[in-house]
This record gives structure tokens, sequence and C-alpha cells, in this order.
């Protein structure tokens, strides 16, 4: 079988083939591997780890479930009825007031997009590994 | 960098150990640390961190060893399992490195240099791979530690071929921009051998 370090030497390395691929072997250091089996085995001694009780925790976990959905639901109820009542009583707000607040939607909307590309932005710079 | 005996061996150890004996995983570290610790030593280029992190991918196998698919080698399973523990390790802790445009470039022509400046500037440029952004620096590290083999290191990243051979070419890109020499040389040995041609 040919080598491909042969073949590529056959069709002409690079300068930067030719150093990246001549590196010396390390040699491992002679307790390597008794420091190696020595971890290992003490893993191996170690007891079994304690199995998490799902059985005893299962009740504990559908009665949080069931609390927190009846919470939400609570919540959804009581966030609806108030935006009925303040529906079918309209408030007017002053003129001056009501300028001032007209912006702030858009300012809202400008705070979300800036805060979407800086998301985006560190996560591409992240990916590239510049972070 | 597999032979059929040393997988046959592989398979039998990692049977023996799965079935209970400890000490068959040793026979699996003689014949794998020198690879590993070698991979880890151009992950990080530090001796005694090296060592550090093969020992971790040894512990890490011996835990996982119930895990490996037969359908691939020992080897590339244990490439690929080492790869990982190396590239988590240094993201927890990073190795220092000088920026990649701040590594050192030599001034002086390659023919007025002497062996231990040679050396040392191939050294500079060994280096420099760790100064790479890391999924060019990782392609690097592994396509040379598997003697250039592309499919070998695809295997090992768990990518495809032609990802690694594009990953490959940037990182050369980015090096020889930082070390211009390196063009200069390989135009320069162009040269002679079209000279050599030309004189035969």
């Amino acid at each position: 079988m040919n080598h491909p370090i042969e073949n590529a030497k056959k069709n002409g390395m690079s300068t930067l083939d030719r150093i990246l691929s001549t590196e010396e072997d390390l040699i491992p250091s002679s307790g390597f591997l008794a420091s190696v089996m020595e971890r290992v085995e003490d893993e191996a001694r170690a007891p079994a780890p304690i199995r998490f009780p799902w059985k005893r925790a299962i009740p504990g976990f559908v009665l949080a479930a069931g609390v927190f959905g009846w919470g939400g639901v609570e919540l959804v109820r009581e966030a609806v009825s108030a935006y009925h009542a303040a529906a079918a009583a309209p408030v007017h707000l002053p003129v001056g007031l009501e300028q001032t607040l007209a912006p702030l939607g858009w300012v809202g909307l400008a705070l979300a997009i800036s805060l979407a590309s800086w998301v985006l932005s560190r996560r591409i710079a992240g990916e590239s590994g510049l972070l | 960098m597999t032979t059929p005996k040393s997988a046959t061996e592989d398979t039998a150890c990692a049977d023996r150990v799965l079935a209970g004996d400890t000490q068959a995983f040793a026979e699996i570290v003689a014949r794998w640390q020198g690879p590993l610790v070698n991979m880890a030593w151009r992950y990080c280029r530090d001796r005694s961190r090296a060592e550090e992190m093969a020992q971790e991918a040894f512990l890490r196998a011996w835990r996982n060893l119930a895990q490996w698919r037969r359908e691939s080698s020992f080897s590339t399973w244990l490439f690929a399992l080492a790869a990982n523990v190396y590239r988590n390790e240094l993201k927890r802790f990073p190795t220092v490195n000088v920026p990649l445009e701040e590594a050192a470039e030599p001034s002086a022509p390659a023919s007025q240099l002497d062996g231990l400046r040679e050396q040392g500037r191939n050294d500079e440029v060994r280096r420099a791979v760790l100064a790479l952004p890391q999924r060019y620096r990782e392609a690097v590290v592994l396509f040379y530690f598997h003697e250039m083999d592309v499919a070998a290191t695809a295997r090992t990243m768990h990518l495809p071929e032609g990802t690694v051979k594009a990953r490959l070419a940037r990182a050369r890109a980015l090096l020889k921009s930082r070390f211009p020499h390196l063009n200069q040389q390989d135009a320069s040995r162009t040269l002679a051998k079209l000279n050599q041609r030309e004189e035969a």
C-alpha cells in the first residue's frame, strides 16, 4: 500500500508540508502507562454511582408540574380578563403624554434589533474562533 | 497507522476489558500511548500537558469502551474520542499563544541560515499553527498527525472530506500569508526543478 506521506514526497511536498510533517516523535514518559492504569483501577474499584431515585421523584415532579401548570393557567386567565376590562373602558391619555409614548414602540423595536444583531455577531465570532 | 494484527489485538483486548479484565486495558494503553501523546502534543505543544490530556483520553476510552461500535476500527474510534477530549480541554484552558500576526518572521533568506536557525524557524511555523482559528488549527494538526491522510483526518473530526480540504486550504493560505518565505522557497524549488529538466 502506498503511504500517503510517501506519495506526497513523490509529488513534491510544499515547504509548509515538509515542516509540519517532519516533527520528531515524542516518547511518553516511563511512568505514563502506570499512571493511566492507576486511575483506571481506581475507577474500577470505586462503587457504582448511586442511581437517581426516579420512582420516588416522579410524584414530586408530577405535583410540581401540576402546580406550575395551574399557576400558568390562572395567570393567563387573569391577563385575558384584565385585557377585556381595559378594552371595555379605553384609557384616554393626555395629548402630550400620547406624543411622548408614540415613539416608544420604535425605540423598543430598535433595541430588539440591536440585541439580535449583537447576539448574532457574537455567535459568528465565536464559531470563527475569535472569541 | 493500524495493522490488521493490531486491529485484531485491539478487538480481543476490548472484549476482555468489557468482560471485566481491567489489566487487558494496559495492553491497549501500551499500544496507543505513543500516538495519543503525540497527538496531544500537536494540540498544545506542552509535554506535561500532552501527557495529562492523553491520560484523560485513555480514561474516557475506558469508561466508554462499550460504546465502540465495531463498524469502525478501534483506532478511528480512539482518535475521534481523543480529539474530542483535547478540543474540550483546550476550550476550558486555552494554550497561551501569540496571535498569528505577531508570530515572528525571520528576515534572513534561507541560504544564510545555518541548521540551528532553520530548525528555530520551522518551530516558529509549527507554533503558529496553534495561533490559527480553532476550526483551521484542528484540521492542520490532525492532517499532519495522520501523515497527510485527508480521509483519516475527516474520520477523526467527523466531517466530510471536502470540508477538511477547504479548511486545510484556508489554513495554508493564512500560514503562507504570515510566512511569505514559504512561498519563496517553493517558487525557487520549482524553478530549480525546471532548470534541471531543461538541462537534462
